[in-house]
């Protein structure tokens, strides 16, 4: 599982990074990808502050 | 390639490490992972007044504009005006005032590279021996005996390396952030909207970059489940001073709002800034914290390097260094913040109407006290509340 990322809303400011439990997610160049490490628990989902990221 | 010390970030933090140790004659390398320095904007780009002489800071015009004071209201629409050396300062424009410290840096040696990314750490017999990073298709490996994480927010090589930069949504606030322009009624006050309806455990922001220009944000705490950006939007819609004005930006970020990380160095590897949630809980600034523990850093790696000894030991003299400066009164700010979340908007009118602008400069002077009688006089239901300040 890996977390969908709107990059339509997203503002590339990495916030989801900092709360991730196990690294999954990455920003490069303002643009937020996503691992096979993620385990879904949605925290990323929870503080993004553009509400770009779901399950 | 080899150097004394790899910076990763070319932030405020990551620069003002850079530009104190390559003065006193280390090879520093900084590593960033963008093509452009202070972008996209994270934050509200306030720096308290206070900083500038103890920092040495310049604000050019055109780089910044001078604050005179906060406004403060409560959810009823009281007000409260602050005018101290706290809430006096500048609203900078990050793009340009990161840029000038990168650019200090490298006048005073230090060597950047940007759009280059800092993958993984680099060990040799279990020892720190430098970053490997990817730049333009290649990967390769960057060699120092010290790393320095300047990640900010991120801290991705920092949480690697064993320190526990993780952000928990409770200490973090969300934040979504509009640069208006042709704005009514701006002055030289920086403006803070609080309410739980307004901006659950957090609130709305204007900071003034000119005469109608401001940065107009949010901030919501992070396990609140609130949208800061509709909060946003409904803020602006309802009050009339915004009706001619445009969004010329977006900006936002989430920012730590809780303590400093347990520890800022281990052998061969330091902690710089945001990366250590060096950051005020009470308004999550973070700018000139970063800056004051980038050369806090410099000058701890300039002792290990003039030794050749990059333990923990050596480097730790920063980390006494800030705690000692920035310690006791960070952690006063949070017990504040810990005590503000608790306060629903009927007891914040009650608290504006009690209080008085001296007894908000003693509040921000974390000199609880006084003003805490005052508020219980009136209303004794608040100690179990207020009691942690005393």
């Amino acid at each position: 599982m890996v977390v969908k990322i709107d990059d339509s809303k997203c503002i590339g400011c990495a916030g989801c990074v900092s709360v991730c439990p196990v690294m999954a997610l990455t920003l490069v160049e303002n643009k937020i990808s996503c691992d096979a490490k993620c385990i879904s628990c949605g925290t990323c989902v929870k503080v993004c502050p553009a509400r770009a990221l779901r399950l | 390639m080899d150097f004394d010390a790899i910076v990763i970030g070319a932030g405020p933090a990551g620069s003002a490490f850079a530009g104190r140790a390559a003065k006193g004659g280390m090879r520093v390398a900084v590593i960033e992972k963008k093509k452009d320095l202070g972008t996209p904007v994270r934050c509200g780009e306030g720096i308290g007044g206070h900083w500038f002489e103890s920092l040495g800071l310049k604000i050019e015009s055109g780089v910044g504009y001078a604050i005179e004071g906060a406004a403060v209201y409560a959810p009823d629409g009281r007000e409260l005006v602050v005018k101290n050396d706290e809430t006096t300062g500048f609203v900078v424009e990050r793009k340009i005032f990161d840029k000038q410290l990168a650019i200090a840096a490298a006048r005073k040696g230090a060597h950047f590279y940007p759009k280059t990314m800092a993958t993984g750490l680099v060990k040799e017999a279990g020892r720190i021996a430098g970053v490997s990073v990817q730049r333009d298709g290649e990967a390769f490996e960057m060699r120092a005996p010290l790393v320095v994480s300047a990640e900010g927010m991120e801290a991705k090589i920092a949480r690697e390396a064993g320190f526990n930069c993780q952000a928990n949504l409770y200490d973090v606030d969300s934040c979504y952030e509009y640069e208006m322009a042709g704005i009514a009624g701006c002055h030289r006050l920086i403006e803070l909207y609080f309410g739980n309806k307004i901006a659950p455990r957090g609130y709305v922001w204007v900071f003034p970059k000119g005469d109608d220009v401001a940065n107009v944000g949010i901030g919501v705490g992070g396990s609140m489940g609130a949208d800061p950006k509709r909060l946003l939007d409904d803020f602006i819609a309802k009050n009339p001073r915004f009706k001619k004005a445009e969004p010329i930006e977006v900006k936002g970020g989430v920012i730590s709002v809780g303590a400093p990380i347990d520890s800022f160095v281990k052998d061969g590897f330091m902690v710089v800034g945001t990366a250590a949630h060096q950051v005020d809980p009470i308004h999550g600034g973070g700018i000139a914290l970063a800056i004051e523990a980038g050369e806090m850093a410099g000058d701890a790696a300039l002792a290990a390097f003039e030794k050749q000894d990059y333990s923990a030991r050596t480097l730790k003299k920063y980390e006494d260094d800030w705690r000692a400066a920035e310690g006791q009164k960070l952690s006063k700010r949070l017990k504040l913040r810990k005590v503000i979340e608790q306060l629903n908007d009927d007891d914040f009118n009650h608290i504006f109407k009690e209080i008085g602008d001296s007894d908000m400069l003693k509040v921000l002077d974390s000199d609880f006290k006084p003003v805490v009688a005052k508020i219980l006089l009136k209303r004794p239901s608040l100690l179990k509340v207020l009691m942690s300040l005393v």
